[in-house]
Protein backbone atom coordinates (compact mmCIF):
# COMPACT_ATOMS: atom_id res chain seq x y z
CA UNK A 1 0.00 0.00 0.00
CA UNK A 2 1.46 3.34 -0.90
CA UNK A 3 1.61 6.03 1.40
CA UNK A 4 -1.08 9.19 0.45
CA UNK A 5 -0.31 11.84 -1.43
CA UNK A 6 0.21 15.14 1.21
CA UNK A 7 -2.27 17.16 -1.27
CA UNK A 8 -5.83 15.34 -1.16
CA UNK A 9 -6.86 17.03 -4.46
CA UNK A 10 -4.11 15.25 -6.14
CA UNK A 11 -5.02 11.78 -4.38
CA UNK A 12 -8.70 12.52 -5.23
CA UNK A 13 -7.88 13.76 -9.25
CA UNK A 14 -5.72 10.10 -9.24
CA UNK A 15 -8.41 8.13 -7.76
CA UNK A 16 -11.34 10.11 -10.18
CA UNK A 17 -9.16 9.25 -13.36
CA UNK A 18 -8.50 5.67 -12.21
CA UNK A 19 -12.13 5.17 -11.08
CA UNK A 20 -13.18 6.76 -14.93
CA UNK A 21 -10.98 3.70 -16.26
CA UNK A 22 -12.46 1.35 -14.78
CA UNK A 23 -15.84 2.49 -15.38
CA UNK A 24 -14.48 2.40 -19.03
CA UNK A 25 -13.46 -1.36 -19.24
CA UNK A 26 -16.47 -2.60 -17.63
CA UNK A 27 -18.46 -0.63 -19.86
CA UNK A 28 -16.59 -2.24 -22.66
CA UNK A 29 -16.57 -5.45 -21.36
CA UNK A 30 -20.51 -5.46 -21.45
CA UNK A 31 -20.85 -4.21 -24.75
CA UNK A 32 -18.29 -6.90 -26.08
CA UNK A 33 -20.01 -9.83 -24.10
CA UNK A 34 -23.71 -8.03 -25.72
CA UNK A 35 -21.63 -8.22 -29.36
CA UNK A 36 -21.48 -12.04 -28.72
CA UNK A 37 -25.00 -12.41 -27.78
CA UNK A 38 -26.24 -10.28 -31.24
CA UNK A 39 -24.00 -12.70 -32.99
CA UNK A 40 -24.22 -15.92 -32.05
CA UNK A 41 -28.18 -15.90 -30.56
CA UNK A 42 -29.10 -14.00 -33.96
CA UNK A 43 -30.49 -11.31 -31.54
CA UNK A 44 -30.79 -7.50 -33.54
CA UNK A 45 -31.40 -5.92 -30.24
CA UNK A 46 -28.31 -6.94 -28.82
CA UNK A 47 -26.42 -5.87 -31.91
CA UNK A 48 -28.11 -2.72 -31.96
CA UNK A 49 -27.55 -1.83 -27.92
CA UNK A 50 -23.63 -2.33 -28.83
CA UNK A 51 -23.53 0.72 -31.48
CA UNK A 52 -25.83 2.82 -29.22
CA UNK A 53 -23.66 2.12 -25.82
CA UNK A 54 -20.66 2.92 -27.66
CA UNK A 55 -21.10 6.67 -27.62
CA UNK A 56 -21.04 6.63 -23.20
CA UNK A 57 -17.54 4.98 -23.94
CA UNK A 58 -16.42 7.26 -26.23
CA UNK A 59 -17.45 10.37 -23.98
CA UNK A 60 -15.16 8.08 -21.54
CA UNK A 61 -12.13 7.97 -23.49
CA UNK A 62 -12.41 12.03 -24.44
CA UNK A 63 -13.37 12.46 -19.94
CA UNK A 64 -10.32 10.22 -19.27
CA UNK A 65 -8.26 12.58 -21.49
CA UNK A 66 -9.28 16.00 -19.99
CA UNK A 67 -8.72 14.78 -16.61
CA UNK A 68 -5.04 13.27 -17.34
CA UNK A 69 -3.86 16.20 -18.95
CA UNK A 70 -5.69 18.59 -16.24
CA UNK A 71 -3.99 16.30 -13.78
CA UNK A 72 -0.46 16.79 -15.41
CA UNK A 73 -1.29 20.53 -15.53
CA UNK A 74 -2.02 21.12 -11.65
CA UNK A 75 0.15 18.34 -9.95
CA UNK A 76 3.50 18.06 -12.44
CA UNK A 77 3.27 14.31 -11.79
CA UNK A 78 6.66 12.62 -11.30
CA UNK A 79 7.72 8.46 -11.06
CA UNK A 80 5.10 6.21 -10.84
CA UNK A 81 2.72 8.73 -10.67
CA UNK A 82 3.45 10.00 -13.98
CA UNK A 83 3.43 6.45 -15.61
CA UNK A 84 0.10 5.89 -13.71
CA UNK A 85 -1.67 8.74 -15.54
CA UNK A 86 0.27 8.29 -19.01
CA UNK A 87 -0.91 4.41 -19.01
CA UNK A 88 -4.51 5.29 -17.79
CA UNK A 89 -4.62 7.30 -20.90
CA UNK A 90 -3.37 4.60 -22.81
CA UNK A 91 -6.10 2.11 -21.09
CA UNK A 92 -8.61 4.47 -22.81
CA UNK A 93 -7.71 4.43 -26.08
CA UNK A 94 -7.18 0.85 -26.13
CA UNK A 95 -10.88 0.40 -24.53
CA UNK A 96 -12.13 2.72 -27.16
CA UNK A 97 -10.40 0.70 -29.58
CA UNK A 98 -11.82 -2.48 -28.18
CA UNK A 99 -15.42 -0.67 -27.79
CA UNK A 100 -15.31 0.23 -31.97
CA UNK A 101 -14.12 -3.74 -32.57
CA UNK A 102 -17.43 -4.47 -30.63
CA UNK A 103 -19.56 -2.21 -32.32
CA UNK A 104 -17.69 -3.79 -35.51
CA UNK A 105 -18.90 -6.99 -33.96
CA UNK A 106 -22.70 -6.38 -34.11
CA UNK A 107 -22.83 -4.12 -37.43
CA UNK A 108 -21.49 -7.41 -39.37
CA UNK A 109 -23.72 -9.93 -36.81
CA UNK A 110 -26.68 -7.82 -37.29
CA UNK A 111 -25.98 -7.99 -41.54
CA UNK A 112 -26.09 -11.11 -40.78
CA UNK A 113 -29.41 -11.68 -39.63
CA UNK A 114 -30.55 -11.57 -43.34
CA UNK A 115 -28.94 -13.91 -44.50
CA UNK A 116 -28.79 -17.94 -43.68
CA UNK A 117 -27.39 -19.45 -40.38
CA UNK A 118 -24.56 -21.03 -40.86
CA UNK A 119 -22.14 -23.70 -38.63
CA UNK A 120 -19.01 -21.59 -38.98
CA UNK A 121 -20.33 -18.83 -36.82
CA UNK A 122 -20.80 -21.14 -34.04
CA UNK A 123 -16.96 -22.16 -34.90
CA UNK A 124 -15.58 -18.26 -33.35
CA UNK A 125 -16.81 -19.39 -29.59
CA UNK A 126 -13.68 -20.46 -28.72
CA UNK A 127 -11.89 -17.37 -30.41
CA UNK A 128 -14.46 -15.21 -28.78
CA UNK A 129 -14.47 -16.48 -25.56
CA UNK A 130 -10.95 -16.29 -25.56
CA UNK A 131 -10.71 -12.11 -26.75
CA UNK A 132 -13.21 -11.79 -24.06
CA UNK A 133 -11.27 -13.04 -21.16
CA UNK A 134 -8.20 -11.39 -22.42
CA UNK A 135 -9.98 -8.11 -22.06
CA UNK A 136 -11.55 -9.32 -18.65
CA UNK A 137 -7.90 -9.59 -17.61
CA UNK A 138 -6.26 -6.62 -18.72
CA UNK A 139 -8.63 -4.89 -16.91
CA UNK A 140 -7.65 -6.47 -14.00
CA UNK A 141 -4.26 -6.57 -13.70
CA UNK A 142 -4.72 -2.69 -14.42
CA UNK A 143 -6.76 -2.52 -10.96
CA UNK A 144 -4.81 -4.49 -9.12
CA UNK A 145 -1.67 -3.66 -10.39
CA UNK A 146 -0.92 -7.48 -11.37
CA UNK A 147 2.35 -7.53 -13.38
CA UNK A 148 1.89 -11.85 -13.58
CA UNK A 149 -1.71 -11.31 -15.09
CA UNK A 150 -0.40 -8.35 -17.43
CA UNK A 151 2.24 -10.81 -18.83
CA UNK A 152 0.03 -13.51 -19.21
CA UNK A 153 -1.53 -11.36 -21.97
CA UNK A 154 1.41 -11.68 -24.81
CA UNK A 155 1.59 -15.44 -24.83
CA UNK A 156 -2.51 -15.86 -24.92
CA UNK A 157 -2.14 -13.08 -27.72
CA UNK A 158 -0.61 -15.52 -29.48
CA UNK A 159 -2.58 -18.30 -29.27
CA UNK A 160 -5.74 -15.85 -30.34
CA UNK A 161 -3.85 -14.60 -33.77
CA UNK A 162 -3.31 -18.83 -34.26
CA UNK A 163 -6.73 -19.41 -33.53
CA UNK A 164 -7.53 -16.79 -36.34
CA UNK A 165 -5.29 -17.79 -38.73
CA UNK A 166 -6.60 -21.28 -38.47
CA UNK A 167 -10.32 -19.79 -38.61
CA UNK A 168 -9.40 -17.93 -41.75
CA UNK A 169 -7.72 -20.84 -44.00
CA UNK A 170 -10.60 -22.98 -42.86
CA UNK A 171 -13.19 -20.75 -44.13
CA UNK A 172 -11.50 -19.53 -46.94
CA UNK A 173 -11.16 -23.12 -48.19
CA UNK A 174 -14.85 -23.40 -47.35
CA UNK A 175 -15.34 -20.47 -49.62
CA UNK A 176 -13.99 -22.34 -52.46
CA UNK A 177 -16.57 -25.16 -52.34
CA UNK A 178 -19.49 -22.97 -51.24
CA UNK A 179 -19.18 -20.02 -53.66
CA UNK A 180 -22.98 -18.73 -53.10
CA UNK A 181 -22.51 -18.13 -49.66
CA UNK A 182 -19.29 -16.22 -50.16
CA UNK A 183 -20.22 -12.91 -48.32
CA UNK A 184 -21.34 -14.62 -45.02
CA UNK A 185 -17.73 -15.93 -45.02
CA UNK A 186 -16.52 -12.96 -45.18
CA UNK A 187 -18.26 -11.22 -42.69
CA UNK A 188 -17.04 -14.37 -40.20
CA UNK A 189 -13.51 -13.66 -41.60
CA UNK A 190 -13.78 -10.12 -40.53
CA UNK A 191 -15.36 -11.08 -37.38
CA UNK A 192 -12.26 -13.36 -36.56
CA UNK A 193 -10.12 -10.75 -37.12
CA UNK A 194 -11.43 -8.11 -35.37
CA UNK A 195 -11.92 -10.60 -32.31
CA UNK A 196 -7.48 -10.68 -33.06
CA UNK A 197 -7.13 -6.73 -32.69
CA UNK A 198 -9.20 -7.00 -29.48
CA UNK A 199 -6.55 -9.80 -28.20
CA UNK A 200 -4.11 -7.00 -29.41
CA UNK A 201 -5.40 -4.30 -27.58
CA UNK A 202 -5.78 -6.14 -24.73
CA UNK A 203 -1.96 -6.89 -24.79
CA UNK A 204 -1.27 -3.25 -25.05
CA UNK A 205 -2.75 -2.58 -22.05
CA UNK A 206 -1.02 -5.25 -19.93
CA UNK A 207 2.38 -3.99 -21.17
CA UNK A 208 0.89 -0.75 -20.27
CA UNK A 209 0.26 -1.60 -16.43
CA UNK A 210 3.63 -3.58 -16.59
CA UNK A 211 5.40 -0.02 -17.08
CA UNK A 212 2.88 1.78 -14.89
CA UNK A 213 3.74 -0.83 -11.82
CA UNK A 214 7.35 -1.40 -12.72
CA UNK A 215 8.64 1.35 -15.22
CA UNK A 216 9.74 -2.20 -17.22
CA UNK A 217 9.13 -1.68 -21.03
CA UNK A 218 7.92 -5.24 -22.41
CA UNK A 219 6.79 -3.32 -25.99
CA UNK A 220 8.75 -4.83 -28.54
CA UNK A 221 10.33 -7.10 -26.44
CA UNK A 222 12.61 -8.98 -29.24
CA UNK A 223 14.09 -5.64 -29.16
CA UNK A 224 17.38 -5.60 -26.75
CA UNK A 225 17.22 -3.06 -23.63
CA UNK A 226 17.81 0.69 -24.48
CA UNK A 227 20.24 2.52 -22.16
CA UNK A 228 19.24 5.43 -20.36
CA UNK A 229 21.04 8.49 -21.54
CA UNK A 230 21.46 11.55 -18.88
CA UNK B 1 23.67 4.47 2.12
CA UNK B 2 26.72 4.02 1.01
CA UNK B 3 28.89 5.23 -2.19
CA UNK B 4 27.62 1.67 -4.01
CA UNK B 5 24.44 1.91 -4.02
CA UNK B 6 23.50 5.82 -4.46
CA UNK B 7 25.47 5.25 -7.70
CA UNK B 8 22.96 2.69 -8.83
CA UNK B 9 23.77 1.40 -12.06
CA UNK B 10 22.10 2.46 -15.33
CA UNK B 11 18.75 0.59 -15.76
CA UNK B 12 17.81 -0.55 -19.02
CA UNK B 13 14.38 0.36 -18.04
CA UNK B 14 14.25 3.81 -19.60
CA UNK B 15 11.83 6.29 -19.60
CA UNK B 16 13.50 8.85 -22.07
CA UNK B 17 15.97 7.39 -24.59
CA UNK B 18 18.47 9.08 -26.56
CA UNK B 19 18.07 12.97 -25.78
CA UNK B 20 21.55 13.61 -25.10
CA UNK B 21 23.15 11.22 -27.21
CA UNK B 22 24.91 13.66 -29.03
CA UNK B 23 26.34 15.71 -25.88
CA UNK B 24 27.58 12.58 -24.57
CA UNK B 25 29.77 11.39 -27.26
CA UNK B 26 31.01 14.73 -27.43
CA UNK B 27 31.74 14.73 -23.98
CA UNK B 28 33.60 11.19 -24.52
CA UNK B 29 35.34 12.51 -27.19
CA UNK B 30 36.84 15.42 -24.99
CA UNK B 31 37.61 12.87 -22.49
CA UNK B 32 35.69 14.83 -19.48
CA UNK B 33 36.27 13.45 -16.13
CA UNK B 34 33.40 11.55 -14.79
CA UNK B 35 34.92 12.33 -11.43
CA UNK B 36 36.01 15.57 -11.67
CA UNK B 37 34.09 16.13 -7.77
CA UNK B 38 35.21 13.05 -6.07
CA UNK B 39 33.15 13.51 -2.28
CA UNK B 40 34.61 10.73 -0.14
CA UNK B 41 33.10 9.99 2.91
CA UNK B 42 32.17 13.20 3.94
CA UNK B 43 31.11 13.79 6.98
CA UNK B 44 30.18 16.82 8.29
CA UNK B 45 29.24 18.64 11.81
CA UNK B 46 28.16 22.19 12.92
CA UNK B 47 29.36 22.04 16.55
CA UNK B 48 28.00 18.62 18.09
CA UNK B 49 25.35 18.15 15.60
CA UNK B 50 26.01 15.68 11.97
CA UNK B 51 24.71 17.44 8.83
CA UNK B 52 25.99 15.31 6.62
CA UNK B 53 26.70 11.44 6.97
CA UNK B 54 29.43 9.45 4.91
CA UNK B 55 28.72 11.04 1.89
CA UNK B 56 30.25 9.61 -1.12
CA UNK B 57 29.91 10.78 -4.87
CA UNK B 58 30.95 11.66 -8.28
CA UNK B 59 30.43 14.52 -10.26
CA UNK B 60 31.06 14.21 -13.37
CA UNK B 61 32.16 17.44 -15.52
CA UNK B 62 31.00 19.99 -17.89
CA UNK B 63 27.21 18.66 -16.81
CA UNK B 64 24.79 19.59 -14.46
CA UNK B 65 24.34 18.00 -11.40
CA UNK B 66 21.22 19.05 -8.80
CA UNK B 67 21.07 18.33 -5.08
CA UNK B 68 17.20 18.01 -4.21
CA UNK B 69 15.23 17.33 -0.37
CA UNK B 70 13.29 18.75 1.75
CA UNK B 71 14.39 21.56 3.82
CA UNK B 72 17.32 20.56 6.48
CA UNK B 73 18.54 17.87 4.25
CA UNK B 74 21.96 18.81 4.01
CA UNK B 75 21.94 19.92 0.12
CA UNK B 76 23.09 23.24 0.63
CA UNK B 77 25.49 22.25 3.46
CA UNK B 78 27.15 19.86 0.84
CA UNK B 79 27.72 22.46 -2.02
CA UNK B 80 28.89 24.92 0.49
CA UNK B 81 31.24 22.79 1.34
CA UNK B 82 32.49 22.75 -2.12
CA UNK B 83 33.98 26.05 -2.01
CA UNK B 84 34.75 25.18 1.52
CA UNK B 85 32.27 28.30 2.12
CA UNK B 86 31.52 26.44 5.45
CA UNK B 87 34.92 27.74 6.96
CA UNK B 88 33.03 31.02 7.24
CA UNK B 89 31.22 29.65 9.99
CA UNK B 90 32.43 28.57 13.54
CA UNK B 91 32.75 25.51 15.59
CA UNK B 92 32.08 23.39 12.03
CA UNK B 93 34.83 20.17 11.25
CA UNK B 94 34.42 17.61 8.86
CA UNK B 95 36.09 14.06 8.23
CA UNK B 96 36.66 12.63 4.75
CA UNK B 97 37.67 14.71 1.32
CA UNK B 98 36.62 16.78 -1.67
CA UNK B 99 38.71 16.00 -4.72
CA UNK B 100 38.37 18.63 -7.51
CA UNK B 101 40.03 17.60 -10.49
CA UNK B 102 42.57 15.29 -8.77
CA UNK B 103 43.36 17.69 -5.77
CA UNK B 104 41.90 17.65 -2.07
CA UNK B 105 40.40 20.98 -1.85
CA UNK B 106 41.62 20.48 1.79
CA UNK B 107 45.14 19.88 0.70
CA UNK B 108 47.41 22.84 3.30
CA UNK B 109 48.90 24.07 0.30
CA UNK B 110 45.29 25.02 -1.28
CA UNK B 111 44.49 28.81 -0.77
CA UNK B 112 40.89 29.12 -0.45
CA UNK B 113 41.06 32.51 -1.90
CA UNK B 114 41.91 30.95 -4.88
CA UNK B 115 40.21 27.75 -4.72
CA UNK B 116 36.76 30.10 -4.42
CA UNK B 117 38.09 31.36 -7.61
CA UNK B 118 38.11 28.09 -9.52
CA UNK B 119 34.96 27.33 -8.30
CA UNK B 120 31.97 30.24 -8.11
CA UNK B 121 28.75 30.83 -6.25
CA UNK B 122 25.91 32.18 -7.37
CA UNK B 123 23.11 32.68 -4.11
CA UNK B 124 19.35 31.97 -3.64
CA UNK B 125 19.34 35.98 -3.35
CA UNK B 126 21.23 38.09 -5.70
CA UNK B 127 23.77 40.21 -4.00
CA UNK B 128 25.19 42.60 -6.47
CA UNK B 129 27.07 45.23 -5.11
CA UNK B 130 25.33 48.89 -4.60
CA UNK B 131 28.16 50.02 -7.84
CA UNK B 132 27.53 50.16 -11.01
CA UNK B 133 27.12 46.96 -13.52
CA UNK B 134 30.57 47.18 -14.76
CA UNK B 135 32.21 47.39 -11.09
CA UNK B 136 30.31 44.33 -9.92
CA UNK B 137 32.25 42.37 -12.78
CA UNK B 138 35.32 44.07 -12.47
CA UNK B 139 35.30 43.80 -8.71
CA UNK B 140 37.11 40.23 -8.30
CA UNK B 141 40.00 41.59 -11.07
CA UNK B 142 40.07 44.58 -9.14
CA UNK B 143 40.89 42.84 -6.02
CA UNK B 144 42.92 40.77 -7.70
CA UNK B 145 45.15 43.91 -8.91
CA UNK B 146 43.85 43.87 -12.27
CA UNK B 147 43.04 47.24 -13.32
CA UNK B 148 43.63 47.46 -17.28
CA UNK B 149 41.24 48.65 -19.01
CA UNK B 150 41.07 46.58 -21.67
CA UNK B 151 41.13 43.24 -19.99
CA UNK B 152 38.42 45.00 -17.92
CA UNK B 153 36.06 45.71 -20.94
CA UNK B 154 36.87 42.43 -22.62
CA UNK B 155 35.86 41.04 -19.30
CA UNK B 156 32.78 42.64 -18.96
CA UNK B 157 31.60 41.59 -22.51
CA UNK B 158 32.93 38.17 -21.94
CA UNK B 159 30.68 37.71 -19.05
CA UNK B 160 28.04 39.99 -19.49
CA UNK B 161 27.34 37.84 -23.22
CA UNK B 162 28.04 34.31 -21.06
CA UNK B 163 25.28 35.50 -18.55
CA UNK B 164 23.28 36.64 -21.48
CA UNK B 165 22.63 39.97 -20.30
CA UNK B 166 25.19 41.50 -22.53
CA UNK B 167 22.09 43.03 -24.80
CA UNK B 168 20.47 44.51 -22.37
CA UNK B 169 23.07 45.66 -19.97
CA UNK B 170 25.62 47.02 -23.17
CA UNK B 171 23.92 50.75 -23.03
CA UNK B 172 23.97 50.95 -19.21
CA UNK B 173 26.86 49.70 -18.23
CA UNK B 174 27.63 52.26 -15.80
CA UNK B 175 24.42 52.95 -14.33
CA UNK B 176 23.80 50.89 -10.71
CA UNK B 177 23.17 47.27 -10.97
CA UNK B 178 20.39 48.11 -8.56
CA UNK B 179 18.35 49.54 -11.06
CA UNK B 180 17.85 46.04 -12.84
CA UNK B 181 15.44 43.82 -12.66
CA UNK B 182 15.58 40.39 -10.41
CA UNK B 183 16.10 38.50 -12.91
CA UNK B 184 19.03 40.96 -14.62
CA UNK B 185 20.50 41.06 -11.15
CA UNK B 186 20.78 37.06 -10.62
CA UNK B 187 22.01 37.10 -14.35
CA UNK B 188 24.43 40.00 -13.18
CA UNK B 189 25.57 37.70 -9.96
CA UNK B 190 25.98 34.75 -12.55
CA UNK B 191 28.08 37.13 -15.26
CA UNK B 192 30.46 38.32 -11.97
CA UNK B 193 30.42 34.59 -10.92
CA UNK B 194 32.39 33.62 -14.35
CA UNK B 195 34.09 36.84 -14.63
CA UNK B 196 37.15 34.79 -13.20
CA UNK B 197 36.81 31.89 -15.37
CA UNK B 198 36.07 29.44 -12.60
CA UNK B 199 36.19 25.69 -13.29
CA UNK B 200 32.79 25.38 -11.24
CA UNK B 201 29.76 26.58 -10.55
CA UNK B 202 27.49 26.29 -7.28
CA UNK B 203 24.18 27.53 -7.77
CA UNK B 204 22.18 27.54 -4.46
CA UNK B 205 18.13 28.10 -5.28
CA UNK B 206 19.37 30.74 -7.69
CA UNK B 207 15.67 30.93 -9.24
CA UNK B 208 13.71 31.14 -5.92
CA UNK B 209 13.08 34.47 -5.75
CA UNK B 210 13.01 34.63 -9.68
CA UNK B 211 9.35 35.01 -12.03
CA UNK B 212 8.53 32.63 -14.88
CA UNK B 213 10.59 34.35 -17.31
CA UNK B 214 13.38 35.38 -15.33
CA UNK B 215 13.88 31.62 -14.89
CA UNK B 216 13.44 30.67 -17.76
CA UNK B 217 16.13 33.04 -18.88
CA UNK B 218 18.52 31.74 -16.45
CA UNK B 219 18.05 27.92 -16.73
CA UNK B 220 18.61 28.59 -20.47
CA UNK B 221 22.07 30.47 -19.21
CA UNK B 222 22.81 27.06 -17.10
CA UNK B 223 22.18 25.01 -20.19
CA UNK B 224 24.57 27.24 -22.22
CA UNK B 225 27.28 27.92 -18.99
CA UNK B 226 27.52 23.95 -18.90
CA UNK B 227 29.57 23.81 -22.27
CA UNK B 228 32.26 25.02 -19.74
CA UNK B 229 31.86 24.72 -16.42
CA UNK B 230 30.87 22.03 -14.13
CA UNK B 231 27.36 22.70 -12.44
CA UNK B 232 25.89 21.87 -9.22
CA UNK B 233 22.58 23.95 -8.70
CA UNK B 234 20.59 23.32 -4.94
CA UNK B 235 17.21 23.63 -5.74
CA UNK B 236 13.58 22.86 -4.76
CA UNK B 237 11.55 23.36 -7.79
CA UNK B 238 11.91 19.60 -9.10
CA UNK B 239 10.68 20.51 -12.36
CA UNK B 240 13.75 22.51 -12.22
CA UNK B 241 15.96 19.93 -11.76
CA UNK B 242 14.22 17.75 -14.30
CA UNK B 243 15.21 20.43 -17.21
CA UNK B 244 18.24 21.64 -16.21
CA UNK B 245 20.31 18.76 -14.56
CA UNK B 246 21.78 15.42 -16.07
CA UNK B 247 22.36 14.30 -12.91
CA UNK B 248 20.14 14.07 -9.63
CA UNK B 249 20.99 13.62 -6.02
CA UNK B 250 18.49 13.18 -3.46
CA UNK B 251 19.13 14.18 0.60
CA UNK B 252 17.50 12.99 3.29
CA UNK B 253 18.47 14.03 6.71
CA UNK B 254 21.89 14.22 6.03
CA UNK B 255 22.38 11.51 4.01
CA UNK B 256 22.61 10.74 0.45
CA UNK B 257 19.80 8.34 -0.78
CA UNK B 258 20.21 7.91 -4.38
CA UNK B 259 22.24 9.57 -7.50
CA UNK B 260 21.78 8.93 -10.63
CA UNK B 261 20.50 9.99 -14.05
CA UNK B 262 18.13 12.61 -13.61
CA UNK B 263 15.34 10.74 -15.87
CA UNK B 264 16.12 7.61 -13.46
CA UNK B 265 15.31 9.70 -10.41
CA UNK B 266 12.45 11.36 -11.64
CA UNK B 267 10.71 8.34 -13.71
CA UNK B 268 11.84 5.56 -12.01
CA UNK B 269 13.93 5.90 -8.50
CA UNK B 270 15.52 3.09 -7.04
CA UNK B 271 14.46 4.34 -3.37
CA UNK B 272 11.59 4.79 -1.95
CA UNK B 273 11.99 7.41 -0.24
CA UNK B 274 12.88 9.12 -3.28
CA UNK B 275 10.14 8.14 -4.74
CA UNK B 276 7.58 9.22 -1.67
CA UNK B 277 9.41 12.59 -1.71
CA UNK B 278 9.46 13.23 -5.83
CA UNK B 279 5.80 12.21 -5.56
CA UNK B 280 4.68 14.39 -2.62
CA UNK B 281 4.18 11.56 -0.19
CA UNK B 282 7.06 12.49 2.65
CA UNK B 283 6.03 13.47 5.85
Amino acid sequence: MNTPHILTTFEESLQILRDDALMMGSLTDRNLANARKGLFDRDEDWCNTVIVDDEEIDDLEVLIDQNGIALMLRFSPMASDLRTVVSTMKLSMNLERIADQAVNIARRGRRLLAKPELPETNELAPTFAMAETMLKDAIRAYADADIELARSLKDRDRKLDALNRDYAERITFRMSQDIENIPIYIDLIFISRFLERIGDQAKNIGEDTIFAVSAEETRHSNRGPTPMEP
Amino acid sequence: MNHESAMSETSPNSLSHSSSATENSAASEENLRSDYIKICNFNFFYGSKQALFDISMDIPEREVTAFIGPSGCGKSTLLRNLNRMNDLIDGVRHEGDVIVNGQSIYDPHIEVISLRKRIGMVFQKSNPFPKSIYENIVYPLRVAGQNKKSVLDETVERSLKGAALWEEAKDRLHDSALGLSGGQMQRLCIARAIANRPEILLMDEPCSALDPIATAKVEELIHSLKKDFTIVIVTHNMQQATRCSQRTAFFYLGKLIEFDITTKVFGNPSQKQTEDYITGRFG
